[in-house]
């Protein structure tokens, strides 16, 4: 029922709009957390497909839930005619056969009271497949194929390496010749030179038997090392995604730009153009409503009637948007909560320093100031998501308003979701990037 | 392939046979010196003649029988009768009825120790045989097990504990052997039964009640009426312990109280302690309402006062049937296990819930390993190492709470011999010279609860490293009497 038929080069896995929000069904629960927001794209057979991003933008959880470790919340993944978000029992018992995961952490994803031949033999017991001693020959041979030795059925986790494990891990996935296999982080373990090892290894096993990778890391060396196509996840959304090569020379989303810019410069003489992002993600359980990187976005597009405001002074209005933003986010405690509904006081009253801090050294052009003293009237009188909505509309663009849409962006059908890959606006590129 | 270096348990063992076979000869011998009191068992217990009624009545049938009950009837060297200790001394020719004609004292002696050595080598046997297997069978050449083992090697507080809590364990196996004399015809109905002894005053040797003699063997005090310690009566008793007040054996008193005292305590763990750990393992892997219902439910549980609702259960279920069983044994055990699981479901909640976040539980359920084989194969080892702790440390608590229970007449009805009514009919002479009454049996709850709670140490140091010894907030908590 899975993708035996499919060619090397077609799509074997298919994404469409798939949504796995956290927390909705617990009794007290705020807003969900939206982990993976909407996320859509193929992946072909026999390729591996890199999926990177910074910490908690996601790619685990879409890992997870790609071979139903978690339920998608809304979408589907697609295989051949088979929804796998709507299996159950049975089928999708045996469909599970079909993709596997090797874990990030090789100390946590061994049960270190069974000997690794139980181990890897485990997912053989489960599916009955052939005869316990047919299951124990299987064994002996995917420990010679991941690299380790036959003496080594008896041996329990303790006695191995980090690199041993994975290759234990390794070797249980591949047990039930899966077509698909989730890599979560499979080095980012392990020491560097170690690391080499195990992508060689899962290189040289993906030629031997025809596997297509779904490679989750954020070391982005690594990725470029080894991955044919490269998704990039921001905040549950995938932002750019297109040929290693291509993505890692012209990156074409501004946000891909700002991610490959963290890559160190082994050469320090080196004519260095980084975007440094400021601030951080915003919260996952409530997202921007336009483009999710519309808050840290350093390319963001202006209301043209302020595109003559200077570039410096823009970034100070955009950064009070920011802190207000990330104020409206932060925890605050019951009694806190409680006082502010009662309208006694909120622990925020510090607005006018943040804005002396950031307004004392600028001249503010007229019409912008009138609009910054209108919400900070707002602020001070504990409205802050009156000033918020007062500044979006004074301030604010496509970017804040519409969920910017997949743009095609070179030859191999890369895309990438960005407003100003649309013909009104200009391409992104680094001449507009506000410089720290 | 690879099959070649593929051998079987069997194949090791047909390749090298020595050691197992040396390990069942001495299985042989042991067997061999109790194996009339196996063959009673099978006889006994099997129910054949309904199994040769149903077959057709030969003659070989009836033969084999025959040579059943003849083998039953076979001597064992831990019987009573083979090295008997009750007999009288008639002046000028020594003692009659005694194991070769010794005194009383050195027969029971003999026949204790003989038990005892029984016992502790079948004990051996059994971890002679884990040797055996581990060095010349298993095919893992180490396992996380041996460390643990390591771990107990050189950990003498809990050797202390095991020793003790085995030799408590042996003396509630052998009850019936150890007693001077026997429960049933000195305790439960010492009327129905006749002792002989050699009449000084006649000059000849007379029977007399048990329930009489008896009467002229309390310990009231002084003045003549106490046997203490390591004395004989006026009839040649001879009482290890001491008597009771009311003249019965104070020792065979106690070994039959140490009978019910496990059988309540391991009862009562066994039933709390599985109730605990299923509970445990399912909240942890299920999280989410399973756990809160659970919560609620042991958080409900562990407010009410133990010890209370104990004496009122016991009291109000008193005239049911189901405290007819095993005397209110089992009604004592079914409350303890009752009010009880809580505890023990919270020590291993915290373990369960940190097993339960490893990879590995992902990963088995990335192939569709079932949720019951995911519990016992990937969260119970991790698991029952703590249960193990805490169920020693409560087993403790739930011995100090029978006697506590006893001690104030509630729980196990007399006749039936239970440690805490032996402290409580020996409190009013505790300051005279019938001392012994209180003092044995509360020496030996004191060492037995803390021969559990040195087990339970060594455990948990031999299963958590880490842990340090000295952090004993769980120390003989349970009953709590």
């Amino acid at each position: 029922m899975f993708g035996d038929d499919v060619d090397e080069g077609d799509v074997l896995v298919s994404l469409c709009d798939l949504k796995t929000y956290y927390g909705e069904d617990s009794l007290l629960s705020d807003d969900p957390v939206k982990a993976v927001d909407g996320v859509s794209f193929d992946i072909h057979k026999g390729e591996t497909l890199g999926l990177v991003g910074e910490s908690g933008c996601g790619k685990t959880t879409l890992g997870r839930t790609l071979i139903q470790l978690e339920d998608a919340t809304a979408g589907e993944v697609r295989i051949g005619d088979t929804d796998v978000t709507t299996l159950t029992g049975d089928d999708l018992q045996r469909w599970r056969r079909n993709s596997q995961m090797v874990f990030q952490d090789p100390e946590s994803s061994l049960n270190d009271r069974m000997t690794v031949g139980a181990i890897i033999r485990e997912p053989l017991d489960v599916h009955d497949w052939k005869t316990p001693r047919e299951r124990r020959a299987r064994v002996r041979e995917l420990l010679d194929t991941v690299g380790l030795s036959e003496e080594h059925y008896y041996r329990y986790p303790h006695q191995f390496s980090g690199g041993q494990r994975q290759r234990v891990g390794i070797a249980r996935a591949l047990a039930l010749e899966p077509e698909f296999v989730v890599l979560d982080e499979p080095v980012s373990a392990l020491d560097v030179s170690v690391q080499a090892q195990i992508l060689n290894l899962l290189n040289r096993l993906q030629d031997e038997f025809g596997l297509t990778y779904l490679f989750i890391a954020h070391d982005l060396s690594v990725v470029r090392h080894i991955c044919d196509r490269v998704a990039v996840m921001y905040l549950g959304n995938v932002m750019e995604l297109g040929p290693t090569e291509r993505l890692f020379q012209q990156p074409q989303n501004p946000y891909t730009h700002a991610l490959l810019s963290a890559i160190p410069e082994p050469d320090p003489t080196a004519d260095s153009d980084r975007i440094t992002l400021t601030g951080s993600p915003p919260s996952p359980r409530d997202p921007p409503a336009g483009c999710p990187f519309a808050t840290r976005c350093p390319m963001k597009i202006r209301p043209p009637e302020y595109d003559s405001v200077d570039t410096e002074v823009w970034a100070r209005v955009e950064m009070l948007r920011e802190v207000l933003r990330e104020r409206s986010n932060a925890d605050r405690s019951l009694t806190e909560r409680a006082r502010e509904i009662l309208g006694l006081s909120s622990r925020f009253s510090s607005a006018d320093e943040v804005h002396d801090e950031l307004f004392a050294d600028v001249t503010l052009p007229a019409a912008v100031e009138d609009h910054i003293e209108e919400a900070m009237d707002h602020v001070r009188n504990d409205n802050e998501t009156r000033a918020r909505a007062q500044l979006r509309e004074a301030f604010g663009s496509v970017c804040d308003e519409e969920r910017p849409k997949s743009h095609v962006v070179d030859d191999e059908s890369g895309t990438s979701r960005c407003h100003r890959h649309r013909d009104e606006h200009d391409e992104p590129s680094r001449s507009q990037v506000v410089s720290e | 392939m690879a099959t070649t270096v593929e051998t079987t348990f069997r194949e090791r063992l047909t390749r090298q046979p020595g050691p197992a076979t040396k390990w069942l000869g001495v299985l042989l011998v042991l067997v061999a010196l109790q194996f009339g009191a196996v063959m009673q068992t099978i006889m006994s217990t099997v129910p054949w003649g309904t199994i040769g009624g149903a077959l057709p009545a030969t003659a070989p049938w009836a033969a084999l029988a025959g040579v059943g009950d003849a083998l039953a009837d076979l001597p064992t060297l831990l019987a009573r009768d083979v090295i008997p200790n009750q007999g009288y001394q008639v002046p000028g020719e020594g003692w009659q009825g005694t194991f070769m004609g010794l005194s009383p004292a050195a027969a029971w002696g003999i026949r204790v120790s003989l038990v005892y050595l029984y016992s502790f080598g079948f004990v051996g046997w059994l971890g002679y045989g884990y040797l055996v297997f581990r060095r010349h069978y298993r095919a893992a050449d180490w396992t996380p097990y041996d460390d643990m083992l390591g771990r107990l090697d050189g950990h003498r507080w809990g050797q202390f504990g095991l020793v003790v809590v085995l030799m408590f364990i042996v003396m509630a196996l052998f009850a019936p052997t150890l007693g001077p004399t026997t429960v049933q015809s000195n305790i439960a109905e010492p009327f129905s039964h006749e002792l002989q002894y050699f009449d000084e005053n006649a000059g000849e040797v007379t029977t007399i009640l048990v329930g009489e003699a008896n009467l002229q063997s309390v310990s009231k005090g002084g003045g003549g009426r106490n046997v203490g310690p390591m004395q004989y009566d006026r009839y040649d008793r001879f009482h290890p312990f001491g008597t009771l007040p009311s003249g019965k054996d104070l020792f065979t008193f106690m070994v039959a109280g140490a009978r019910v005292s496990l059988f309540i305590g391991l009862l009562y763990i066994s039933l709390a302690a599985g109730l605990a750990v299923v509970l445990a393992l399912v909240t942890a892997y299920y999280k989410g309402l399973a756990d809160l219902t659970v919560v609620i439910a042991g958080d409900s549980v562990q407010a009410l006062p133990q010890l209370l609702v104990l004496i009122l259960l016991s009291f109000v279920l008193s005239d049911t049937w189901i405290a007819g069983i095993y005397n209110g044994g089992l009604l004592l055990a079914l409350i303890f296990a009752i009010t009880g699981w809580p505890y023990l479901w919270r020590a291993v909640r915290g373990p369960a819930l940190q097993v339960s976040n490893e990879e590995w539980i992902d990963a088995a359920k990335s192939f569709g390993q079932r949720p019951v084989t995911t519990m016992r194969k990937h969260m119970l080892p991790y698991v029952v190492g703590y249960l193990l702790i805490y169920a020693s440390l409560s087993l403790g608590g739930a011995i100090i709470g029978v006697a506590g229970l006893s001690f104030l007449g509630l729980g196990v009805n007399p006749p039936t011999p239970e440690w805490g009514r032996a402290v409580s009919a020996g409190q009013p002479y505790v300051a005279t010279a019938s001392w012994h009454i209180s003092l044995i049996p509360g020496i030996m709850v004191v060492i037995i609860v803390t021969a559990f709670n040195a087990l339970g140490d060594g455990i948990r140091d031999a299963v958590d490293p880490q842990s340090e010894a000295g952090s004993n907030e769980v120390a003989a908590g349970g009953g709590g009497a």
